[in-house]
């Protein structure tokens, strides 16, 4: 982030490129998830098309952090402490994800007698 | 953020200077970070002792079940929620015991121990003026006080306050207190708005902990040189940066459950007194719990990590040696800091969780007791062979290692989910988690009001007060909290407002026969009939009783805190512990913007006792304090002395 | 002494207070945000089939929202390149140019605050969910006030110890003479009697002013018998001295209930959440409200008025489909036909895909939505893409009104579109696949729907299921970030001129501190949009 004309006129046309393929990222993440022929996997909302649709947002979101943000001048100390929040949220996401694909279900099955009373019609 | 990007720079200065601001600007919309800090500790006081008191009325409660309250059946807000004889209602313990617990926890520790001490201790031992914002610290403490009040305010909503315990579990948090036609004024949902505000101003308080220490220490003042007070505030402000953000989300959805009829905790085909209650459904409780647990166990290290900092700093100044293991001590307390955010579901042993995520669980809750027990082995040893000073911020720092490790080592059998099967929800969790927040937490508090009082108002705090105030609260503490072991062991469950009559057939075979010695003082003491057997449930009374004799027993210090202020023993020094960090470099009181000339630490924070110095202590602030130095005074290179003069 | 670094960097940490605590501050903020995305993404794998609402795919998301929410994701990375032009005009010292870019990064956070509040209002006004009994749903419509609970009340009773009644909320139109009997204490010749009382109640505002007063005189009356009942429990203690041979007898008996009795009946309307559904459909003649005051009269007409769009059956066994009470709801033997002439061709569809792999198809994709959602009325799009989203525009944002009978008339108008049989395939998938538009084959129909049929039912708004909770919790929540975060700028360009003249690179800092929350702002939307809009 140097301060001289140059400097500032070469980071203007950065931004201002930036900036385009941002909004091309966001037609690709549209036609993604409207385009049949696009539709990965089975029809449908899939993990195929959740992933991929993520990925685009990622690569925006990195484009974002990076440049608008500044994220490549830094110094290493927001880059530790934006580690270990990016860690501790993926903690919180993937650990409560575990302990919910992780229930105990031996001999008795509550969760089919629920279905069972529901889905019966009154 | 408005704040912080508006309010942080320049204006700030202007009233710098002339020091005739008005008393309300000087006193109550201070942005000395050294006036929120003692408006803080005051507030947090106050709710401390309303916590007290609520839980006074729980034990009275709980120990004779069926009599009618004493004294306060006669006040008015009482008479609506005790039972025609008097006595406790299950809904006014209900809301008693929730309250108590989040007043104790987010208004009374909390704000004294982190927004208390640490807004006055930290930027006079880093040597800055102030907080790195002072508008957004005076922010912080505001919005603790609307959350503060909302909260106090809704015991008196025609709902009461909150009732279903610190917790406020859903989906009874949200079916509670339906039938109110104003569902916002009701004690659930301003508890909600409340913990909002709380959260908030933790938020906001943590952001500026953290600038501070990263951004304003002094010249010198390299990481290394930190006292460990500071450290242990940092990672204090991280956990609360980090964690508490989750639990605002669970507060903002339980709200949205309760006010928008949205049912993000409400489970499918959910039945509230037999009717079908009107939500979508699809939501989920254990949600809430994940969301809950992972602020509400960070919070027990944001309970205790600053009474640790505070005892390692009247330990090495009373004993007269460095702290043992100062590095270790950091890197644990790093260690701990990090681990204090994997290691929540170990609350939620009981709900269903399978083999694998409850040992990834349960390997790193007993990875997490590993740096507990470097702080406190530490501080152990750097009492070994000194020249104990017992003055009474020296005795409770001393209690405090004993009962924060016996609250420490309690937790132990609670970390593995076999044992968890028998003690959740007894009285041995409760046991075990005031070991480390009473006499653990709280003594650390006590030992630092009396350390530092004398920088604050220029007087010592009377000594002999001192000591009539400690050793009855140790013995009271402990008569309350070890019975609960007992009890829990024997099956007591916790939250039975009738004191567990349920449980009344259990015995024990260390109680239960008559001609036992704790028989024979059972009967003296007229707690049991002659020749009765002693039954667990008539340790109730002997808690309870020495619940209200703790009451008694701070009594003491209340006189000695307000009249030392007075008539305390003027000190005659700005250092008069002889205490080695930069605290101790400032005028006493210190003034607004704290030091008259700029600081510069010298050298590491803990020399006590240095071979061939004049005195036994070596303070981080003095350049040549005649001794032959072992090292030549490093400044931070990195840090040139144009740098921090510049500005 | 100053507070240091405040413009400046310091040097070994290479940052300005400020930009440290906004960093900081932003690392809560994803925490914050974390937890919400947490909380949809175990919302979402959470759903058990069968049992909870299923989590609607993308493709259920109306077209016109899409375009809303892609209009606004190049509204706010436009406003973010904005930002960073404004702070590097200010890095020029060019107070025009700065202040230009401000100005229209503002603009921009009006625009997509426009653009949400449109698409708030279609939602919560606009589309309909109806949940009936054996759990299918029909999706429209609502053409009424239907939400609350009609009932035509007489007399109400309640307990004056208790809250306050909450039925005086309910009460429509004109309030109704009322009178008023209860009891109370009073001290008549020197000894404490139970009274009759009697007031007459005109306005809400003498009930007001009534109620405050007989309940403080009932809670008294509670409290003073309370405690010479306690005085003589003592008392009778202390003669047998011994506590253990005294068994209490029951408490003193305070009559607080209080009647009042309408002249004339009156009308209530009711929050179903407030009243008790139970005690209302048993007899029909009381309405008990959950702060335990009863209300006497007779059930109002309860039955929705509702234009059926689409019908949703995921929740419904395979092999019940055929006869589902839903077929007796909408009794129009054509909309059956429609349905599953469009639930043939997304299964032929699906069969496809799976067959080309040589699998069989998943028990979890024939019950899903792909196959069991469907149009109720044909192929045909009635209307050309624009013009719907025009129409959808125009409602949400409040223009025009919205008249139904005219809409009805309309796609009428246009429904006799001649049939392309031979593209009938293509377009039908296309039906399938953009479930959004209205494909009429002829006006849309309009059913009442008695409300004992009905599970639930509402809106699309955050009540209807948890991705319309999470949808709008979040951006909601996202949305006050962007209107903090546009005051923030908005304030920096009003009032900066000064700092500007004075310090130039103060002001800088400040805007690139409040362009990293800007710049944030528009990364959280990078990810709201398609897990909100497209997958
Ligand atoms: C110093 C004396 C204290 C005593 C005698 C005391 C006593 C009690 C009692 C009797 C209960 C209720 C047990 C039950 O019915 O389940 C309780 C609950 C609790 N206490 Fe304390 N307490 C004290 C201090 C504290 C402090 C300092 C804190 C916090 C930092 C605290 C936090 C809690 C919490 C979180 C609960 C659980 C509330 C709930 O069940 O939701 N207590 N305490
Ligand atoms: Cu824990």
């Amino acid at each position: 982030m140097a301060d001289s004309p140059e400097e500032i006129a070469k980071h203007k046309k950065l931004y201002a490129a930036i900036g385009i393929w941002l909004l091309v990222f966001s037609c690709v993440a549209l036609a993604l998830g409207k385009i049949t022929w696009l539709d990965f996997g089975p029809p449908g909302a899939t993990w195929e098309d959740i992933l991929i649709g993520l990925s685009v947002s990622v690569v925006k979101a990195s484009l974002v952090a990076l440049i608008f943000m500044h994220l490549n001048h830094e110094k290493g100390l927001i880059y530790k402490t934006l580690l270990f929040t990016f860690l501790f949220f993926l903690g919180l996401m993937s650990l409560t994800l575990f302990a919910l694909a992780d229930p105990i279900r031996e001999s008795f099955d509550t969760l089919n007698t629920v279905k069972g009373m529901l889905n019966r019609p009154n | 953020m408005s704040e912080l990007a508006a309010h942080s720079h320049g204006e700030v200065h202007d009233d710098h200077d002339h020091h005739e601001a008005p008393f309300w600007k000087q006193y109550v919309f201070s942005t000395d970070h050294k006036v929120i800090g003692i408006q803080y500790g005051f507030t947090a006081l106050l709710f401390l002792a309303f916590g007290f008191f609520l839980m006074m009325v729980m034990r009275w409660s709980i120990a004779y079940p069926d009599r009618a309250v004493p004294v306060l059946s006669d006040w008015p807000w009482f008479q609506a929620w005790l039972d025609n004889e008097g006595r406790v209602t299950g809904d006014l313990y209900n809301m008693f015991g929730a309250m108590h617990g989040t007043i104790m926890v987010f208004l009374g520790i909390v704000p004294l121990a982190f927004g208390a001490f640490g807004n006055y201790v930290t930027p006079l031992q880093i040597g800055a003026p102030d907080m790195a914002f002072p508008r957004l610290n005076m922010a912080s403490f505001w919005c603790f006080l609307l959350g503060g009040v909302l909260m106090f305010v809704s015991f008196f909503l025609p709902s009461g306050a909150a009732k279903v315990g610190w917790t406020n579990y859903s989906p009874l948090a949200t079916t509670t207190d339906l039938n109110f036609s104003s569902q916002f004024w009701t004690g659930q949902t301003q508890w909600l708005v409340g913990m909002v505000f709380l959260i908030s101003s933790s938020l906001l308080g943590a952001v500026n902990f953290i600038a501070t220490i990263i951004n304003l220490r002094c010249r010198g003042m390299t990481w290394m040189r930190l006292p460990f007070f500071v450290w242990a505030m940092m990672v204090t402000g991280f956990l609360l940066l980090l964690a508490f953000p989750p639990l605002e989300v669970a507060a903002i959805m339980q709200i949205m459950d309760r006010l928008g009829g949205t049912s993000f905790f409400v489970p499918t085909g959910l039945n509230v007194n037999g009717l079908a209650f009107d939500a979508a459904g699809g939501g989920s409780p254990l949600l809430y719990q994940h969301l809950f647990w992972f602020l509400a166990h960070p919070e027990v290290y944001v309970l205790i990590l600053p009474a640790i900092a505070i005892v390692s700093e009247v330990i090495p100044c009373n004993t007269r040696k460095p702290l043992w293991g100062y590095k270790s001590m950091v890197y644990a307390v790093m260690a701990l800091g990090f681990l204090a955010f994997i290691v929540w579901a170990h609350h939620m042993y009981m709900t269903g969780m399978g083999p694998a995520i409850s040992t990834f669980f349960q390997t790193t809750t007993v990875l997490i007791s590993v740096p507990s027990v470097i702080l406190i082995t530490s501080l152990l040893i750097s009492m070994w062979g000194g020249s104990i000073r017992f003055n009474p911020a020296m005795l409770f720092a001393t209690a405090f290692i004993p009962m924060f490790g016996i609250g420490g080592l309690t937790g132990l059998p609670l970390a593995f989910n076999l044992p968890d099967l028998h003690l959740h929800d007894t009285y041995y969790v409760i046991g075990h988690f005031h070991y480390v927040v009473a006499p653990g937490t709280i003594f650390g508090l006590f030992a630092g009001i009396y350390h530092w009082f004398p920088k604050h108002t220029g007087r010592q705090m009377n000594t002999m007060l001192g000591h009539l105030h400690f050793w009855p609260s140790l013995i009271c503490m402990n008569g309350i909290f070890a019975p609960m072991f007992l009890q829990g062991m024997a099956g007591f469950h916790r939250r039975a407002f009738d004191g567990g009559a349920a449980y009344e057939q259990i015995s024990s075979s260390i109680l239960a026969e008559p001609g036992t010695f704790v028989a024979g003082v059972f009967e003296k003491l007229r707690i049991v009939g002659e020749g009765q057997p002693v039954e667990m449930i008539d340790l109730n009374i002997v808690t309870s009783t020495f619940a209200w004799l703790l009451a008694l027993a701070q009594v003491p210090f209340i006189i000695n805190l307000f009249a030392s202020v007075y008539v305390g023993k003027k000190v005659t020094s700005d250092n008069p512990w002889d205490a080695t960090t930069l605290e101790w470099a400032t005028p006493t009181p210190p003034p607004h913007g704290n030091f008259t000339t700029e600081p510069v630490a010298y050298r590491g924070p803990y020399e006590y006792s240095v071979p061939g110095a004049d005195t036994d202590f070596t303070p981080q602030f003095e350049d040549d304090p005649g001794i032959v130095k072992k090292e030549p005074a490093k400044r931070d290179d990195k840090v040139s002395s144009e740098d921090s003069t510049k500005a | 002494m100053e507070i240091p670094y405040e413009v400046a960097p310091r040097r070994d940490t290479g940052l300005f207070n400020s930009k440290l605590g906004i960093w900081l501050f932003l690392a809560s903020e994803v925490m914050l945000f974390g937890g919400l995305f947490s909380a949809y993404i175990f919302l979402r794998v959470g759903v058990i089939e069968g049992v909870d609402a299923p989590w609607p795919w993308g493709i259920n998301v109306h077209k016109t929202f899409v375009v809303l929410g892609f209009v606004n994701t190049l509204v706010l990375i436009i406003s973010s390149v904005f930002v960073v032009f404004g702070w590097i005009a200010l890095k020029e010292r060019n107070w025009g140019r700065f202040q230009m870019f401000m100005y229209l990064t503002v603009a921009c956070a009006a625009i997509f605050m426009a653009l949400k509040t449109v698409e708030y209002r279609s939602k919560l006004t606009q589309h309909h969910d109806i949940k009936l009994l054996d759990n299918s749903v029909l999706e429209g419509k609502i053409l009424d006030k239907t939400f609350d609970v009609p009932f035509e009340g007489n007399s109400v009773e309640f307990n004056l110890a208790g809250s306050a009644p909450g039925f005086i909320h309910d009460i429509e139109g004109e309030f109704p003479v009322m009178k008023a009997t209860w009891k109370e204490y009073a001290t008549v010749d020197g000894e404490r009697k139970i009274v009759d009382k009697e007031a007459e109640i005109r306005s809400a505002k003498e009930f007001k002013s009534w109620f405050v007063r007989a309940r403080t005189k009932a809670t008294s009356d509670l409290i003073a018998e309370r405690k010479r009942y306690r005085s003589e429990v003592a008392a009778k203690n202390k003669a047998l001295y011994k506590e253990e041979e005294f068994t209490n007898p029951k408490g003193p008996v305070v009559d607080t209930k209080a009647i009042l009795t309408a002249e004339s009946a009156f009308q209530l309307h009711s929050r179903r959440r407030q009243v008790s559904p139970i005690e209302r459909s048993d007899k029909g003649d009381s309405m008990t409200y959950l702060d335990g005051s009863t209300v006497k009269g007779t059930a109002g007409d309860d039955r929705i008025k509702f234009e059926p769009h689409y019908l949703d059956m995921q929740l419904v066994p395979i092999h019940k489909q055929k006869d589902s009470m839903v077929w007796d709801v909408l009794g129009d033997s054509h909309m059956k036909d429609a349905w599953y002439e469009n639930r043939e061709v997304a299964y032929e569809h699906m069969e496809e895909y799976y067959e080309g792999r040589k699998k069989e198809i998943p028990e979890s994709m024939l019950r899903g939505y792909y196959i069991n959602i469907q149009s109720l009325h044909g192929k045909e799009h009635a209307k050309p893409f624009w013009q719907e989203f025009f129409d959808e525009f125009k409602a949400g944002a409040g223009i025009g009104g919205g008249d139904h009978s005219d809409h009805a008339e309309h796609s009428h108008d246009q429904g006799d579109h001649e049939h392309h049989d031979d593209h009938a395939e293509e377009e039908a998938h296309a039906a399938a696949d953009d479930h959004g538009a209205h494909n009429d084959h002829g006006a849309h129909s309009v059913v009442m729907i008695p409300r004992d049929k009905i599970k639930f039912f509402n809106s699309h708004g955050p009540r209807n299921n948890n991705y319309y909770a999470i949808y709008f919790t979040m951006t909601a929540l996202h949305g006050l970030h962007v209107i903090g975060g546009a005051l923030v700028l908005l304030y920096f360009v009003v009032f900066g001129k000064p700092l500007f003249l004075r310090n130039p690179e103060h002001l800088a800092n400040r805007v690139e501190v409040g362009g990293l929350f800007w710049h944030f702002v528009d990364l959280i939307w990078i990810f709201l949009f398609p897990l909100m809009y497209l997958l």
